[in-house]
């Protein structure tokens, strides 16, 4: 599959790439790569890999980061209670326990990244903001994305069948080490153009007016150049645009004062709330009408 | 299958490996971490490009070159700067550099005819890729040549881009000032020329002697004398202003604008080349680091400090450099010249007189091969890091 046939399977899958996004995804699966992926919040990072096991009929294994994250959450741990009952059970029969009776795989507890290397088919694992996990957890990373395997010390090394696709992603809280930004391909994910953003929400909700699409994608658009303290991503436009939809405007309506109540969507902060009194609002609503003709040729020139 | 690349590089079309070293070089001096192993990563993506699509290489290049959202940002230009020149208009450019052109499409073509085909032959090309990728640099053209050479260390790659120095207090820059004035005081004045062999005391002005009798009708009542001259050594300094130096220019650039008005320092910036830019520090703007970049934008990469010395104590400052003159190098010492030069021009500043003090950012006195040959020329080495050293440098800059 070359990267336009997977560029056309991610658009089937809900998720439009534009195509240096669709060269890199592919690119990282020939070179057997993990892709690092690193963006604003709500840009499509997380998307992008369920898209991706979506559209190539793959299973996604994920793991989720967070602070304190340790080897036996993320990768595997002995299932104590089973062994100490089998321990019992041999016990009570009479027979000798065997410590590589104790140590088999079946009481091997798999979290996500030996699931992954030990996938029967190929999948695609995503290890969902790495920054917040620690330095710590990061080093072993190292292990599974340089050589696809993982060592326990009872069995030995468990390498993968099939390399699995490995999707990182952060958000940059943390300073990433260099060993592990080494191993990967890096892309950084923008906000989308307002030509990708109208098709993203055109795909995700067909039902909605394209009038009020194309407004309110320019109108969030304007706002993320407004000094914001959380800059409204493309899941809070698209949770806008539906709730517009249900309140069934057929475009933005002129009077802010219509708009205020849905700007929940949108505006995630007290302070951000507090900015844009009706007079705020206003000003960016009037954007629109000098804009056209200057979005019609940015528009064009994205497509 | 043969007579392809020979015919390219008839045509004037560089080895494709070459190319691809080159840009790496390019890459490496602007900060980027790209090693042999990222190479590679080059040379198979272009192995699994196919050619009509040679211009996906882009993005694919991108994802295995650049680390961070700073590379990212950065891509676009060097990758327009290294293969497609022509396409830069409106950059500053100058005038009779020429630049290799380089087409892509031919690069993946050749890499395609001499690496893709020939399953059996394939690990003898690897090792030659290997081979040629770790050669490449040394044997490039000029240009190539000059850039890689300085990675040696010009280029390191620090990260301290994001320890901003560029925000500037304002009572760090009345401290600078302070500082500075301190400085051009403590520096020793000397008599000027004429008045060495009469140290102390004063001279008759014969002349406004005469001038004054006038009133008194001709009798010298009131003679006029002369107090002896002091002047204030010149002062020039040189910053180096090279991507190695990046994150030090801005600061070194501040401090040398407080000696433009402290003591009427000339300050040059160099790195292939040296010009003057102390008519733009003379006025208080806050955009002199623009102004300065927009002198630079067109000198090629690396660091030639022997020969923007050379330029300096034969052009620039010909007349100037004198027994008094100071010269105040700002620079960290990797030098892309050939290491013997550096210490050759040192020495010619040195005969005119100039006492030379070298300046370096890092901990340590630089220690390059060029800076080993010329230690013997400076006089004194200063480290220059923060507003503190500068202000432990004070007592002994005379």
């Amino acid at each position: 599959m070359d990267d336009a046939a997977l560029r056309e399977s991610l658009h089937r899958a809900g998720y439009i790439a534009d195509e240096a996004l669709a060269t890199t995804l592919w690119l990282a699966g020939e070179l057997q790569r993990p892709l690092l992926i690193e963006g604003d919040a709500g840009v499509g990072k997380t998307a992008l890999a369920l898209a991706l096991a979506q559209s190539q009929n793959r299973r996604l294994v994920r793991l989720q980061c967070h602070e304190g994250l340790d080897l036996a959450q993320a990768a595997y741990e002995w299932n104590y209670g089973r062994q100490l009952l089998a321990i019992r059970l041999h016990e009570t029969q009479g027979d000798k326990v065997r410590e590589s009776d104790l140590f088999d795989r079946s009481y091997l507890l798999e979290r996500p990244l030996l699931q992954a290397i030990s996938s029967e088919q190929p999948c695609v694992l995503l290890i969902d903001e790495i920054d917040r996990a620690d330095e710590a957890f990061e080093a072993f990373l190292l292990e599974v994305l340089a050589d696809y395997q993982i060592t326990v010390p009872e069995l030995g090394t468990l390498k993968a069948r099939h390399i699995p696709q490995v999707l990182l992603t952060s958000n940059g809280t943390r300073e990433l080490s260099d060993a592990l930004r080494r191993r990967c391909l890096y892309h950084w994910l923008d906000y989308p153009t307002l030509a990708r953003e109208i098709a993203i929400v055109r795909a995700t909700l067909p039902g909605a007016e394209s009038e009020l699409i194309e407004q309110a994608v320019a109108f969030v658009q304007r706002l993320r150049k407004e000094d914001l303290s959380k800059t409204p991503g493309v899941a809070e436009t698209l949770d806008w645009v539906r709730a517009l939809h249900r309140l069934s405007f057929k475009a933005l309506p002129d009077d802010p004062a219509q708009l205020q109540h849905t700007l929940a969507c949108l505006l995630k902060t007290r302070e951000d709330r507090f900015q844009f009194g009706p007079d705020k609002l206003r000003q960016v609503l009037e954007g629109r009408r000098h804009e056209g003709v200057a979005v019609k040729s940015v528009h064009a020139a994205a497509l | 299958m043969t007579s392809a690349p020979s015919l390219l590089s008839a045509v004037g079309h560089a080895d494709p490996l070459h190319s691809i070293a080159g840009f790496a070089a390019l890459l490496r001096e602007h900060g980027m971490k790209v090693g042999v192993a990222e190479q590679q990563a080059f040379v198979q993506a272009a192995l699994a490009v196919p050619v009509a699509r040679s211009a996906k290489l882009d993005a694919a290049w991108r994802a295995i070159a650049c680390r961070d959202a700073r590379d990212w940002r950065r891509w676009p230009e060097l990758f327009e700067r290294y293969w497609h020149p022509q396409r830069l208009t409106g950059t500053v450019r100058v005038s009779g550099q020429t630049r290799p052109s380089r087409d892509i499409r031919q690069v993946v073509q050749t890499l395609h005819d001499e690496l893709g085909d020939s399953a059996p032959k394939r690990d003898e090309t690897r090792r030659a890729m290997d081979t040629a990728l770790s050669a490449a640099p040394a044997a490039g053209e000029s240009q190539d040549d000059a850039a890689a050479r300085a990675q040696g260390g010009a280029s390191r790659t620090d990260a301290l881009h994001d320890r901003s120095l560029s925000e500037w207090l304002p009572q760090d820059l009345s401290q600078l000032e302070l500082l500075a004035e301190r400085i051009a005081r403590r520096l020793r004045q000397r008599l000027t020329r004429r008045w060495h062999d009469q140290a102390r005391g004063t001279r008759l002005d014969l002349r406004r002697t005469l001038r004054a009798s006038l009133r008194t009708g001709g009798v010298p009542v009131n003679p006029v004398w002369r107090a002896p001259r002091r002047e204030r050594p010149k002062v020039f300094i040189l910053v180096d202003v090279s991507r190695s130096m990046e994150t030090h220019a801005q600061l070194f650039l501040r401090i040398a604008r407080a000696f433009v008005g402290a003591l009427g320092a000339r300050v040059f910036v160099f790195h292939t080349r040296l010009a003057e830019i102390t008519p733009l520090l003379q006025r208080d703007s806050s955009a002199v680091q623009e102004k300065i970049n927009a002198v630079t934008a067109g000198f090629g990469g690396g660091t030639r400090i022997a020969t923007s010395l050379q330029d300096f104590h034969r052009v620039h400052a010909r007349a100037q450099l004198t027994r008094s003159a100071r010269v105040w190098v700002l620079s960290d010492g990797f030098d892309a010249d050939a290491p013997e030069c550096l210490a050759q021009e040192l020495a010619a500043v040195r005969g005119r007189g100039a006492r030379i003090t070298w300046f370096h950012p890092s901990p340590k006195v630089p220690a390059s091969a060029a800076m080993q040959a010329a230690l013997p020329l400076i006089d004194r080495f200063v480290r220059l890091n923060s507003l503190r050293d500068l202000a432990l440098a004070a007592d002994l800059l005379r």
